[in-house]
């Protein structure tokens, strides 16, 4: 989708971690699947939970839970895997975000689209690209290439919150 | 571009390289015929094929450059070190040339004008009055032509072996036809009796009345292919078209049917008759047939090599993998009788990935020439006596990574010939031969192709580097490297330890950039030297291509690819023997051998199978244990990437999709085993394995 | 029924400009990459006109059109040689072994078609 088609959409594919709910736009989404068999790489993050075929290729899978400090992902029924083209270092890669449920397709206006709060935030703002009210729920929208660069750092969370998620890992770990 | 211009520029580029190193070969036989016919031929070949396709300034510049050849071949001049600098330094122009822009810049103008210069120089040199290539076209006969055409006479009587060139004399007075108006006189009257005929022999002549349009030359041309099997004679007997002339053609019938010929002087009487009598009109010739000469249209464009071998490649990875899963089907559906046609499939497309591989390895070869080059001219710019001597050219390498080599492996040459090599003076000093020794060694080396350069020149001198490393802060001074330590240290960036900066070798680039390089080509490289003696730098690198033949085991409940090459050998060992070793060795065969319990390693859970299977492998020439729970078997991987998200880590070289649609992963032994070893604080000694 | 004209030269360019001209003139095309190459196609195919350039590896021009003429039923096919102005004295060598005629190179399509119209109808 070019960027002229795509600034003109207002779909959002909304998602759910946990009780939190997060959208990103459609123009990033391919697919949705399924949860499936999920091969794991040794000695790779945590975040990375491993790779799965999609219709011959390689796809890597990352736990987005993990990625925003949360406990990892505990496979439900409604656990998805949504299929994403990232850019990364301006090439456009694909790979798989595992969620907890995904929602709905939901229009959001832009003028119903409020900046990311800077202070007293949970997350970090580079990768909230604003936040949305719809139906009495706060939806927060992701800016995924940020979201799902390659970084080292693992946690998405601001640093305040940072002693508690290395807790809550090594309790699960 | 038009395609054909492409494809021979290809040629070209192919042939100039040939020539360079056919060059270098004349250079150690200066007095070998065979190489100088080489040299000759492919200078003849790109002069004769320049013309073509519009490349004017290389076929009259090879034409000059064959003629010095020509002169070497006839014995008429010698090969001197003069010559060949001079044909080196023309290669490196024509290669210029290739690129039809060039010839816009001055500076090249100005390099062609000295190098014909020199050319014409040499061959002027030769006191011989020899006159060479004086060929010019003929000059077609000018004659005072009617601009309405013109009637001529021909005779043509060729000699009775006229077909045993393949000629048919009939196809010859086609031509004529074609000419304008014509009429042909047949003349049987030299054909012997039924029983004396030898029907492989030709008894015909023939005259005809020629009216044209064209000048003299173009009836002379039907006939250049017979010139020296056939008496002809043309000759214009007219201005105009007399054929057209009534009065001329009652003559000329009258004439006809005479077993002898006519004659041309006949003819130019009774031309003369005619004109005499006849008032010249003005007569509209026969429009002359042109040939239409055939454009060319634009096909659609046609990929270069490279492309299409990439596209062969990926098709051949679909064929694998689509095949593996009839394989499986077919297993799983015995009754279905699919087993043996899915064993031909299976026989068939392996035959096809291997030639398709072939095709896409290169052997090193062609790179060698770039590096003799290199070493020559460097070699003589510092003044410096370098012999090179390659080993293993016909070793073969995906062609994307000899690409990625050349600059890495230029640079260490630049190195060694700069830095490594000292001059004949020191050398002597030193007990050395004069001539420095540069060796470059190319093999294969269980899954890694392996290219060796190493010197017998000064050596890196492990107290320099320390030093020099001390002042830049990367180590303290009380702190104890080991030898190996001391020299990996070069690798570091901005550790040049040249004491200027030359022109050659300096700039920045350093070793740090080329371990870099060769990185991404997933390759290492390692420095050994002994100060005084000489330094050898070795580079492994993988045969990674997209097709891997791999054994198929499987580990808990994923499934993981160990590449053939490296597997030796599998046992099948008792659970017990390997939970209850203490330092990870277990003796198979009577030989002790280190192993690493994949399980574990990886993070799966502990097994509770009695049996588990050791595939031993080959690491840097020692035999290592892994430790997986069974082996399912044999498999062509396509080799697919893991993506970007998993650059850092190197375990594992890919993934590859089973026939079931799992995705089972490749294992990287090598880095396995490094990693594994150096975590464990297990040092795979000689000690273990002394067989 | 369409001619069928044999090329045999080691130079994949030149190959591919003569074919494409020929095909145009709606002739068919088979390509040799040498003499050895040439004559293992001669053993089966038809073949209604051979062009052969003189200079190639394996087997060289000179010796296919020798060897093409001992062969029965390509006794009498014309054949072509590629040549350069300058080789006079190839020019004898080639038509005494037995060569129809010749092509000098460089040339440009209508003078390949005007040889060929020489010997081929």
């Amino acid at each position: 989708m070019n960027q002229e088609n795509l600034s003109k959409i207002n779909s959002y594919l909304s998602f759910k971690l946990g009780e939190e709910e997060f959208a990103a736009h459609v123009g990033k989404v391919l697919n949705i699947l399924e949860m499936t068999r999920i091969t794991e790489v040794p000695k790779a993050p945590e975040y990375m939970k491993g790779v799965i075929n999609l219709r011959g290729i390689v796809l890597p899978v990352i736990d987005t839970r993990i990625k925003f400090g949360m406990t990892p992902t505990e496979y439900t029924a409604n656990t998805c895997i949504i299929v994403l083209d990232i850019e990364v270092d301006n090439e456009t890669i694909q790979i798989g975000a595992l969620v907890d449920a995904v929602q709905a397709v939901l229009e959001i206006d832009k003028n119903k689209v409020l900046p990311p709060p800077s202070i007293g935030s949970k997350y970090r703002s580079e990768f909230i690209e604003g936040v949305a009210n719809i139906d009495e729920k706060f939806i927060m929208i992701l800016n995924m290439d940020a979201v799902f660069s390659i970084e080292d750092v693992a946690s998405l969370k601001t640093k305040t919150e940072e002693t508690d998620i290395t807790r809550s890992v090594e309790e699960v770990g | 571009m038009d395609n054909f211009k492409k494809k021979f520029i290809e040629e070209a580029t192919d042939l100039m390289d040939g020539l360079e190193r056919s060059l270098l070969e004349l250079e150690e036989n200066p007095n070998d015929q065979s190489i100088i016919q080489q040299v000759f031929r492919a200078m003849h070949t790109l002069k004769g094929n320049s013309g073509m396709f519009g490349f004017d300034k290389i076929d009259s510049f090879t034409h000059e450059m064959e003629t010095i050849y020509d002169l070497i071949r006839n014995d008429k001049q010698q090969v001197t070190r003069e010559i060949l600098d001079l044909t080196l330094a023309a290669v490196d122009h024509l290669k210029v040339l290739l690129d039809e822009e060039s010839f816009n810049e001055p500076s090249v103008q100005e390099n062609h004008i000295r190098l014909l210069n020199k050319v014409r120089a040499i061959i002027n040199g030769d006191k011989k009055d020899e006159k060479l290539h004086i060929e010019k076209p003929t000059q077609p006969i000018q004659s005072e032509e009617n601009d309405l055409g013109n009637t001529f006479y021909v005779l043509f009587d060729p000699v009775s072996e006229l077909f045993n060139n393949g000629t048919n004399p009939l196809f010859l007075l086609d031509e004529l036809y074609s000419l304008g108006q014509v009429k042909v006189f047949a003349h049987l009257n030299k054909i012997p009796s039924l029983d004396k005929i030898n029907p492989e022999l030709c008894y015909t002549y023939w005259e005809a009345i020629v009216y044209t349009q064209d000048n003299v030359n173009s009836i002379s041309d039907v006939f250049i292919f017979v010139e020296d099997e056939a008496t002809i004679d043309i000759q214009k007997i007219s201005g105009g078209n007399l054929l057209a002339d009534d009065l001329f053609i009652t003559e000329l019938k009258k004439l006809e049917g005479v077993q002898n010929d006519i004659g041309i002087t006949k003819i130019q009487k009774l031309a003369q008759q005619i004109q005499s009598s006849r008032v010249k009109d003005k007569i509209v010739a026969p429009g002359v047939k042109e040939r239409v000469q055939s454009k060319e249209t634009a096909i659609s464009s046609i990929r270069v090599s490279a492309d299409k071998l990439d596209m062969l490649m990926n098709l051949v990875s679909e064929l694998v993998t689509t095949q593996a899963r009839l394989t499986l089907f077919a297993e799983n559906n015995v009754e279905s009788g699919l087993m043996p046609i899915a064993e031909n499939v299976q026989k068939l497309s392996r035959q096809l990935r291997d030639i398709a591989f072939s095709i896409v390895l290169i052997p090193i070869e062609n790179m060698l020439t770039r590096f003799q080059r290199l070493v020559r001219d460097l070699s003589s710019e510092l003044g410096k006596e370098v012999v090179f001597i390659t080993e293993g050219a016909d070793t073969e390498l995906d062609k994307t990574i000899i690409e990625s080599l050349a600059d890495p492996l230029m640079h260490i040459l630049r190195n060694s010939i700069d830095h490594g090599i000292e001059d004949a003076e020191e050398r002597l000093k030193k007990g050395k031969p004069k001539q420095g020794k540069i060796n470059l060694k190319a093999f294969y080396s269980g899954a890694n192709v392996m290219i060796q350069i190493s010197d017998d020149g000064a050596g890196i001198d492990p107290e320099i580097i320390s030093q020099k490393a001390i002042s830049k802060g990367i180590i303290t001074a009380d702190r104890k490297l080991t030898h190996r330590e001391v020299l990996d240290l070069v690798f570091l960036p901005g550790f040049s330890t040249a004491k200027q900066v030359t022109d050659v070798s300096g700039r920045g680039v350093g070793m740090d950039v080329v371990k870099r390089k060769i990185a991404d080509i997933r390759g290492e490289v390692e420095i050994e030297s002994k100060f005084g003696f000489g330094t050898t730098i070795t580079i492994k690198l993988p045969l990674t291509l997209s097709i891997i033949d791999g054994l198929l085991v499987k580990v808990d409940d994923t499934h993981y690819i160990i590449p053939l090459s490296v597997v030796d050998k599998i046992y099948a060992i008792e659970h017990e023997k390997i939970a209850k070793t203490f330092n990870n060795i277990v003796v198979l065969d009577g030989k002790q051998i280190p192993f690493f319990y994949i399980r574990r390693e990886f993070e799966h859970t502990e097994s509770t199978e009695t049996y588990e299977q050791v595939i031993v492998v080959n690491f840097e020439e020692k035999s290592v244990g892994l430790i997986v729970d069974s082996v399912v078997g044999e498999y062509q991987a396509v080799l697919k990437p893991l993506g970007k998200h998993y650059k850092k880590q190197d375990m594992i070289s890919g993934a590859t999709i089973l026939g079931d649609g799992t995705v089972a992963l490749v294992m990287d032994t090598n880095k396995i085993i490094k990693l594994f070893a150096n975590h464990e604080d297990f040092k795979i000694g000689d000690e273990l394995n002394k067989e | 029924m369409a001619k069928t004209i044999l090329i045999v030269d080691d130079s994949e360019s030149i190959r591919e400009v003569v074919s494409f001209t020929l095909e145009n003139e709606g002739y068919n095309v088979l390509i040799a990459i040498d003499g050895t190459d040439a004559l293992k196609f001669l053993d089966g195919t038809h073949v209604d006109l051979i062009i052969t350039d003189l200079h190639m590896p394996n087997m060289d021009g000179i010796e296919l059109i020798r060897h093409v003429r001992k062969m029965e039923q390509y006794q009498r096919i014309p054949i072509l040689f590629l040549t350069t102005e300058s080789q006079a004295a190839k020019k004898m060598e080639a038509k005494d072994a037995g060569a129809t005629g010749w092509i000098i190179k460089p040339f440009v399509p209508a003078k390949l078609i005007a040889a060929l119209n020489k010997v081929l109808r």
